[in-house]
């Protein structure tokens, strides 16, 4: 108790400030991070699932074993099935190729179904929000198959043997995302109408879908999510050959990237925060020392052991981080709070509560940082003189400073690697940290003398404000290294913040590509382009591609069981040709036309890199195609990847100009179409039957929300570390500040002016920055272009603005503080500065 | 109490070894006071250090209540001092977070004393503070910091109490009063005091006083009258000058003997005046 007592009073007598403001805010950083990430992972997991409507889903060419229904029932686990696929639909004389989704009651699991009485309408007021499908005898439409077929809700519609009544439209469903299957106009029904209907048999080509989700109440002795986490293992340990697993994660590319990016963002700048405010704790453990040394004199000279001064200091430290980082909890729990309240209403989906996790991380980030940071700023004190009770130059032998960096490291390292999880980004923060200081220490030094020697030649405010950071070089060092790794690191956040909003401005922009028509004949051509031009439309441009199936594997047939293992082995493939590599792709492994002898029989052909790994083929492999009949070979030459998230045609297979023109070949294109120009589609469908149109409007728009959502996160995030780089400031200007207040109040003593004491100050302190905001950009540079290539992929680009921006920004905030801290020595008494000291 | 057998000390510089103390013998009986006097630099500070338990000499032996402590670990006179000493600085040493009787509680507290603010108060309330309890020091005046000091000092109830030039940084008013109250307590309580003084007038309130010149201990004798006059005859000759510190002056002549040789200069040693005033920097509390 002694030593809680000793601390709560060291508190009260304002020597601890800088340490807790310190500890309470990198507690607070990476708790509301922490919360933030999590509940944003949570709720955009949620809304993935939403993507799948379901939590999991198997997707299989057979029917679901009716034991996994029974086992499902049992674990109180909710189930749906779902069965799609292309059938006509007739009202008369009228009929239409529909895409037809047949869905149990309860589908769907997760997310709602969007329906509404309006044909095209986007007034919200007039679409409803249903968590049920269409009852037995009931189907409900998109909107353009009632024009499709000239009918209006009430009517009824033929499919198989049995007629169905439309009786709603159906705007959006929330697993409607990203298939390129579908190309009818959707027509929704009930399972059970299925059988009735008569158009299933033995050999059709059908989708079942078989939708898991968590159960609403647990199974006796299980919890809801344990029983689902049992249940998709049962089910996992079932599949075959025909069943595919889909997560959340897979259900959308496009959204699980912008997560997976704004989640990496998220830890970027919660590690920054760390490393920032480590470094304020490490400032003010440092300052905290010093003014401890007399003290701990003080206590030995009343014959206070050692021993017994290091437990009161260990056990204060322990109070301190305890106390420190509750707080600091409590503070992260509000900035979450705050900074969800503040994107709520941007945010269409409610975040759920965080687990445990995030409170356990904030925790261990304080003792770690205790530990790292002011316990080694501590350590030497009980090995303190009493003699220093008697005289001033009794030598006090602190912990070498090459072992408190490394110390200090070893705890900022393991922190970032535990937190981040992410060896890069943390190995990327500690280069850059590590680059900055470095090269503050010896350009550091350099740019001191160098301001020294030409200060001389200057007014009086530069001579004395100069000579003075000479003198105090080694001060100056230390204050600079704290000043240039949080400009560092501030700009880091800001080049990485700004070129993710960059990478995602595609997702943002409003007329990204949002149909595709494809299956337009050479002879439709320019009918269909005339169309699309009168409507004032733009396509991303026209491609060619034959049909073609793959029929030998290096002039072996196609095996069944491969067959079974993947589709492409089963359906026609889309063959096209370009010269060049088309934009967003990159190649993976061998070489592109430019380099290759095109003049043998064997046609190259270039493979999307994942899609050659899940059929096993690799370069110098040969594939047999078949197009229309005709037989012809090639060669896998290269391997590349593509850029799924731009929306334009990609191809998983390229062949050179010159080889496929003779094959009956179709067109495509992808193209922006406005909501209120969505009646074209219909238009072109009906004038050109053949042609098959792909809807991703809405999907994209739900891509748009979600990453702007995260993006307006981010922004917020970015004050927090601010304020984390503001307090490494404020630590690294009270570093030196009693002795300079003191110098201030003799020079006043002595009738300096006002004018002569703040011009010091602020030259001395704006030099610091600009000095160390040069040194920042260095390091900025060094560490993003790590960040940049390893984690976010980018290439590597100079940022001119950082080497601008840094010295800027760092003089005029470092002088400012210093010279607000410093106002006290010219507004009171000199007696009483030095007084206060 | 006190007994103190030929003491030395040497510390080691870039020059060479430094001899700061030679030869020192003393001996103190419970309840008596010692003025140990000298001019600036003739190791007054440095002894009181060993004698306290806070340094150790080179050669000789200390023994305080009859523990020799120059033969203990530093935890072991750790162990002593808590039992046996108090202590009054010069430049006050009191922390600047603490009111005035929180600094008198906190060693008492240290020594697990379930009173401690009680006795606090009381001691403070002697040295005529109970107004001025809740104070912070930079509140106080430094006569008023210096009154929590000794209240301090006494509220351990110490057999020996240390006082290091304990006037030093008050005018002479001041100074005069806290004089009083130290041997009015002193006195109070049979404590055994030693203290570290340039000011005749309190060198002169001891029952025994220690004349320090260069390191070595000047026979009391030779001081004439009750302090009255400085240092004459031998010391004279032994004492270094102003412009040849005492220290190295004991370095270029290491046989000094205890027994001052009469060709020694006088001056800085024998008129023992009061140390200049410290810079400001060193006033008030800095920890």
């Amino acid at each position: 108790m002694q030593a809680l007592r000793m601390l709560l009073r060291t508190w009260r007598g304002g020597q601890l400030n800088l340490i807790i403001w310190s500890l309470v805010l990198a507690v607070a950083v990476v708790t509301s991070v922490s919360l933030l990430a999590e509940r944003i992972e949570r709720a955009l997991t949620a809304e993935s699932a939403s993507f799948l409507a379901a939590d999991l889903v198997v997707k299989s060419s057979r029917a679901i074993d009716p034991e996994w229904i029974v086992e499902a029932k049992q674990k109180q686990v909710r189930t749906a099935q779902v069965l799609t696929f292309a059938s006509m639909v007739y009202h008369q004389d009228d009929m239409h190729l529909a895409s037809i989704k047949a869905v149990e009651i309860d589908y769907p699991l997760q997310g709602l179904l969007r329906r509404t009485t309006t044909p095209f309408t986007s007034d919200e007021t007039l679409i409803e929000e249903v968590d049920y499908g269409p009852a037995p005898g009931e189907v409900w439409v998109d909107a353009r198959l009632l024009q499709l077929l000239n009918i209006a809700l009430g009517d009824e519609i033929e499919l198989g043997e049995i007629r169905l009544k439309a009786t709603q439209i159906v705007v959006e469903e929330p697993d409607s995302g990203g298939s390129f299957g579908s190309f009818g106009a959707r027509v929704l029904m009930n399972y059970s109408d299925i059988e009735a209907a008569g158009i299933i048999v033995p050999g059709s080509r059908v989708t079942y879908r078989y939708l898991i989700a968590e159960g609403f109440a647990a199974a006796e002795g299980s919890s809801v999510a344990k029983s689902f986490a049992e249940y998709s293992e049962w089910v996992k340990s079932k599949l075959d050959v025909h069943d595919r697993l889909i997560t959340p994660d897979e259900a959308q590319a496009s959204v699980a990237d912008a997560m997976d990016e704004g989640r990496r963002f998220l830890l970027l700048a919660g590690s920054i925060g760390v490393v920032l405010a480590g470094i304020a704790l490490a400032l003010a453990s440092h300052h905290f020392a010093a003014g401890q040394t007399q003290q701990v004199a003080l206590l030995k000279s009343w014959g206070i052991a050692a021993s017994r001064v290091r437990s009161l200091y260990l056990q204060q430290s322990l109070w301190l981080g305890v106390g420190g980082s509750l707080v600091g909890l409590l503070v992260g729990f509000a900035f979450s709070e705050i900074l969800i309240s503040v994107v709520r209403e941007w945010l269409p989906i409610s975040l759920p509560m965080a687990g445990i996790r995030p409170y356990i991380t904030g925790m261990a980030t304080g003792l770690l940082c205790l530990a790292g940071f002011t316990l080694p700023a501590l350590w030497h004190l009980p090995a303190q003189s009493p003699l220093a009770v008697l005289r001033q130059d009794v030598p006090v032998k602190p912990v070498s400073s090459v072992v408190r960096v490394l110390l200090g490291v070893a705890a900022v390292a393991s922190l970032l690697f535990w937190y981040s999880n992410n060896l890069i980004l943390s190995l990327a923060i500690l280069g850059g940290f590590g680059v900055t200081a470095l090269a503050t220490v010896v350009i550091g030094l350099v740019m001191l003398r160098v301001g020294k020697n030409y200060g001389q030649k200057l007014g009086s405010i530069w001579r004395l404000a100069s000579s003075n950071l000479w003198r105090r070089k080694s001060q100056s060092i230390i204050q600079m290294v704290g000043f240039s790794g949080a400009i560092a690191l501030l700009m880091i956040m800001a080049v990485v913040r700004t070129s993710l909003i960059d990478e995602w401005r595609w997702q943002l922009a409003d007329d990204a590509p949002n149909h595709f028509l494809i299956n337009v004949a050479p002879y439709e051509l320019d009918g269909v382009r005339n169309m699309v031009r009168e409507q004032n439309l733009e396509t991303a441009g026209w491609y060619s591609m034959v049909r073609g199936r793959m029929t030998e594997i290096n002039d072996q047939s196609i095996t069944d069981d491969q067959r079974d293992r993947h589709e492409s082995f089963r359906r026609e493939l889309n063959l096209s040709w370009t010269t060049d590599l088309p934009e967003g792709n990159e190649l993976t492994s061998g070489k592109w036309w430019d380099e290759l002898d095109l003049s043998g029989d064997i046609a190259p052909v270039s493979l999307e890199d994942e899609l050659a790994g899940e059929l096993g083929l690799s370069i110098g492999d040969q594939i047999t195609f078949s197009v229309g009949g005709l037989i012809f070979k090639a060669r896998v030459t290269s391997t590349r990847s593509l850029n799924w998230d731009n929306m334009t045609p990609n191809f998983y297979f390229l062949f050179p100009e010159g080889l496929l023109e003779n094959y009956p070949r179709t067109n495509m294109t992808s193209l922006y179409i406005p909501p209120q120009q969505k009646l074209l589609v219909n238009d072109l469908l009906r004038k050109y039957p053949t042609v098959q149109v792909i809807e991703l409007d809405k999907i994209i728009d739900r891509i748009r929300t979600i990453v702007a959502q995260i993006t307006s996160g981010l922004e917020v995030m970015t004050l927090l570390i601010l304020s984390c780089g503001v307090l490494v400031m404020f630590a690294a200007v009270s570093l030196s500040m009693s002795e300079r207040l003191q110098e201030s109040a003799i020079l006043r003593t002595l009738g300096s002016s006002r004018r002569l004491i703040l011009g010091i100050q602020l030259v001395e302190f704006s030099v610091l920055g600009v000095m160390a905001g040069l040194l920042a950009a260095i390091g900025a540079e060094a560490a993003v272009a790590m960040i940049q290539r390893f984690m976010f992929d980018l290439p590597f680009a100079m940022h001119p603005w950082i080497w601008l921006v840094g010295p800027i920004a760092g003089g005029v905030l470092v002088g400012a503080l210093g010279v607000g801290y410093s106002r006290k020595a010219v507004v009171q008494p000199p007696l009483e500065v030095l007084k206060s000291l | 109490m006190i007994e103190v057998s030929n003491i030395s000390k040497q510390v080691t510089t870039t020059e060479g070894s430094l001899s700061i103390l030679q030869g020192i013998n003393l001996s103190l009986a419970s309840g008596e006071s010692l003025a140990i006097v000298g001019p600036s630099g003739s190791g007054k500070s440095t002894l009181l250090g060993i004698l306290a338990g806070l340094d150790l000499p080179s050669e000789g032996s200390v023994s305080l209540n009859g523990q020799n402590i120059t033969a203990m670990d530093e935890e072991g006179r750790a162990a002593v001092r808590a039992r046996t000493v108090g202590f009054v600085f010069q430049s006050f040493h009191l922390l600047p977070g603490l009111t005035a009787l929180e600094n008198v509680a906190l060693p008492l507290e240290l020594q697990g004393d379930k009173e401690a603010l009680k006795t606090a108060a009381y001691y403070l309330q002697r040295v005529g503070l109970d107004h001025r309890t809740t104070h912070y020091p930079r509140q106080l005046s430094g006569g008023e910091q210096q009154r929590v000091a000794v209240a301090r000092a006494f509220a351990c109830r110490p057999t020996i109490l240390f006082a290091d030039e304990p006037t030093g940084n008050l005018d002479t008013g001041t100074g005069e009063k806290i004089n009083d109250l130290l041997f009015d307590l002193n006195k109070e309580e049979g404590t055994t005091l030693v203290l570290v003084t340039h000011e005749h007038n309190l060198a002169a309130r001891c029952g025994k006083r220690l004349v320090l010149a260069a390191g070595l201990q000047v026979d009391e004798s030779l001081l004439e009258g009750p302090l009255k006059s400085p240092l004459k005859g031998s010391v004279k000759k032994k004492t270094p000058s102003k412009k040849a510190p005492a220290k190295k002056k004991a370095v270029t002549k290491p046989k000094a003997e205890a027994k001052v040789k009469p060709k020694a200069k006088p001056k800085a040693a024998a008129k023992l005046k009061p140390r200049a005033k410290p810079k400001a920097k060193t006033q008030g509390s800095k920890s």
